[in-house]
């Protein structure tokens, strides 16, 4: 069987890695890195370091960042915001999709991604010496269905069958092993190059789920390199009054320079930076020479460090824990090399977090680790990913009916049966809902679609069988089928709705918020669907039994009809449960002088019952024989 | 019977690894040989574009003499300089740090940090202003 490799699909950069001899191995680009900038040119089809290289002078013409599109829709906050820093043009495309224009042509945010995705396969296949074909890739715990899915496009354009879509953080976990380990709540703190996540994972039976997810969209290890150049840059302007930012050519020295101080004082207390012939003044040459300390440094960044903690606050509040019950925490992001990042996070969870994986490759590592099981070459690990947000579909009061709810772990299929709510209605819509409120209006709409040609029948009667599959890599498919006539008609989410990040977190933030409303609506819609089922049920029991009813029990019914259907629409719950539970009984007032009626008529038949009762007492001793017999 | 035939793919896998793995360290250890010295160089290249940029300010003729022989040294060792200056951008051999408005696109019209190449890879791209057409 051919290889699966391991993709770590990242915003700022992208990395590989592939089981070799039973352990996972990073697989390096063809520049000879052990990561690759997620940067495409889609015109001249150039990808990684090379696109990175020219980005100055073609700044329209280069993406990067397009993970921040990937399965969004144009009017999403989000994308407004990332709109105004992004060089490159975005535009609104068909179904508001989100459209990368470049010298005038078009392309989605999956193609784009396709590019990255396609050199790391061309790449991968100079390393292994085979054809790679196949891929597991990771995504932020955050990513919805239509996130996940365009992701899982991308891999398709590039040519690679994506056979799993796992979570950033779950890979993390997996390339420590802790899937083996006794640890049960996991912290995975990941601060890349433009992304923070802080994601708390709970392990059992083999499974992690994602417990909760926090983080800031616009926080990462280009913020601090811009802190520390700012820092230099101010300096030497103080000392000689040139303002190296103002200059193109030491800009970019000074950049480069700003990095490599920042990675030396991971080791080192000191550094200098040391820019000879820097730029020019009055004619004469000026040199930047200048020492940082480590506590420089860190007093330098100490504002950008504290800001990871509020999300970190928020997370730990989320999956309803302290950070005392968290027994590993993983450091995830070339940041995290850092040592004031590192005591930071152990001062505030208590406890050493790990590092001993390269930070920058921890995560393709678990992807491959991933892959290596689907290939069967690790073992002892199963791992499945979980629902980020409850399933459901809308049903009579616009109520959401959940059929998967959320933390399910995947895959995994269910069915329902649902009727209809009118008499001889021949259709039904489904309604796909995603979210954790209990009034379809307050949640998304993945999706909807028609069932058609049901028989006319009584409402109540057809029955409707709905069912949700979630594949391994979470994307659904709904289906309904009329189980008279076998009819069926079904719809594969798909990307063009995406919720962002924020979206799910309000979702959530809501769903505590309003918890009481929304039960009490819930509650009230329930009262009235059953008032009007009642009603129902009481109109037709009196057509039915025309003449044979009473007249003043009629009258009764009808009395009490009129009362239900005057407060229907606005009484509460409670005042719509008492009516129609007076309904219901002077209802059973109909049937039960029927059978009054009935039982004067034929008192002859009596004997006939009480026949059958005696027949019935004779077979229970025929019975009793033949158990005789057995024991015999 | 499953258990064995498991076995035997697992062997398999194992031995096509092993072999794949033989291949490429081979492959690499002539690949280290051509660039034993890669490391080194590399890090000696910012002291080289520092004699260069010195060389613009101090016109001393012993300084030039300096800086010729040290990069004859490293020319010994593999290294060997981009030819990019007049030539059309190309990001696989240049990075572009500013843009200059010129009557022709594209075009490399200054280079700023030489790039180099040891065997044949870029160990360093050169570092070049790019001209613009004016629209």
């Amino acid at each position: 069987m051919a290889k699966i490799i391991g993709i770590d699909l990242g915003t700022t950069n992208s990395a590989m890695a592939v089981i070799e001899g039973g352990k996972p191995k990073i697989i390096h680009s063809a520049e000879g890195k052990n990561v690759i900038p997620s940067v495409v040119d889609p015109i001249k089809r150039i990808v990684g370091e090379v696109a990175k290289r020219q980005m100055v002078i073609n700044p329209k013409q280069t993406v990067y960042s397009v993970k921040r599109l990937m399965g969004r829709r144009f009017s999403d906050d989000t994308v407004k915001k990332d709109l105004e820093i992004l060089p490159y043009i975005v535009k609104e495309g068909k179904d508001n999709a989100v459209i990368v224009e470049v010298d005038g042509k078009e392309f989605t945010p999956q193609e784009i991604s396709a590019m990255i995705l396609k050199k790391i396969k061309e790449d991968a296949e100079s390393y292994l010496g085979e054809k790679v074909e196949k891929a597991v890739i990771t995504v932020p715990a955050y990513f919805d269905d239509s996130q996940r899915q365009s992701t899982k496009q991308a891999g398709e354009i590039a040519g690679l069958e994506v056979v799993r879509i796992i979570n950033e953080p779950t890979a993390a976990a997996l390339a420590y092993g802790l899937d083996k380990s006794h640890a049960h709540t996991i912290a995975v703190y990941d601060l890349g190059g433009g992304t923070f996540d802080i994601t708390i994972l709970e392990l059992g039976e083999g499974v992690f789920q994602v417990k909760a997810t926090n983080g800031d969209t616009h926080l990462g290890g280009d913020d601090f390199d811009k802190v520390i150049l700012d820092y230099i840059a101010e300096e030497f302007k103080k000392e000689s009054g040139v303002d190296l930012r103002k200059d193109a050519q030491a800009l970019q020295r000074l950049r480069d320079a700003a990095e490599k101080a920042k990675i030396e004082l991971s080791t080192s207390m000191e550094t200098e930076i040391n820019l000879p012939f820097v730029t020019v003044k009055d004619n004469q040459p000026q040199h930047l020479v200048m020492k940082i300390t480590r506590s420089k440094l860190e007093s330098l960044v100490a504002e950008l460090i504290e800001k990871t903690l509020e999300p970190v606050k928020e997370c730990i509040k989320d999956a309803k824990i302290e950070a005392k019950d968290i027994d590993e925490i993983i450091l995830v992001g070339g940041m995290t090399r850092m040592p004031k990042i590192f005591s930071t996070v152990k001062d505030f969870f208590g406890k050493d977090p790990n590092r001993s994986v390269n930070p920058d490759e921890v995560v393709a590592i678990g992807a491959a680790i991933q892959a290596g099981v689907l290939t069967g070459e690790t073992k002892d690990v199963v791992l499945l990913d979980v629902t980020p947000l409850t399933l459901g579909v809308e049903t009579l009061g616009s109520v959401t009916t959940p059929l998967i709810p959320r933390n399910t772990t995947i895959p995994t299929s269910k069915s329902e049966v649902f009727s209809t709510a009118g008499d001889n209605q021949t259709q039904v819509e489904i309604n796909v809902l995603q979210g954790e409120r209990p009034l379809a209006k307050d949640n998304k709409s993945l999706g909807r679609f028609i069932l058609e040609g049901i028989p006319p029948a009584a409402r109540g009667v057809p029955q409707i069988e709905v069912a949700f599959d979630i594949d391994a890599s979470g994307i659904l498919k709904v289906s309904a089928k009329d189980k008279a006539t076998g009819k069926s008609q079904s719809i594969q989410i798909t990307g063009s709705t995406g919720l962002s990040k924020e979206e799910i977190e309000k979702m959530k933030e809501d769903a505590e918020k309003h918890a009481d409303e929304d039960k009490k609506e819930k509650e009230k819609i329930e009262a009235k669907n059953q008032a009007e089922n009642m009603i129902y049920v009481a109109e037709k029991s009196l057509k039915d039994a025309g003449e044979k009813v009473k007249k003043e029990v009629k009258e009764e019914v009808e009395k009490n009809i009129k009362e239900l259907k005057d407060i229907i629409e606005k009484a509460d719950a409670k005042d719509l449960q008492e009516k129609t539970s007076t309904l219901s009984q002077s209802i059973q007032k109909i049937g039960a002088g029927m059978y009054d009626d009935k039982g004067k008529e034929d008192k002859g038949k009596e004997a006939e019952a009480d026949k059958d009762k005696k027949d019935g007492e004779d077979k229970k001793e025929d019975k009793n024989v033949e158990e005789g017999e057995v024991v015999n | 019977m499953v258990k064995s035939k498991s076995y035997k793919s697992s062997y398999l896998r194992a031995l096509a690894d092993y072999q794949n793995f033989e291949k490429r360290v081979e492959k690499e250890k002539e690949e280290l040989v051509k660039t034993a010295s890669k490391k080194v160089i590399i890090k000696l290249l910012p002291l080289l574009a520092n004699l260069e940029k010195a060389e613009v300010f101090v016109k001393d003729e012993g300084l030039k003499l300096i800086k010729e022989d040290f990069l004859r040294v490293m020319k010994e060792e593999g290294l060997e300089e981009l030819d990019v200056l007049n030539k059309a951008f190309d990001p696989s051999f240049a990075e572009a740090v500013e843009i200059i408005q010129g009557d022709e696109d594209n075009k490399i019209v200054e280079v700023v940090r030489q790039g180099y190449k040891l065997g044949d890879k870029v160990i360093q791209p050169a570092q070049v202003k790019v001209s613009k057409i004016n629209k």
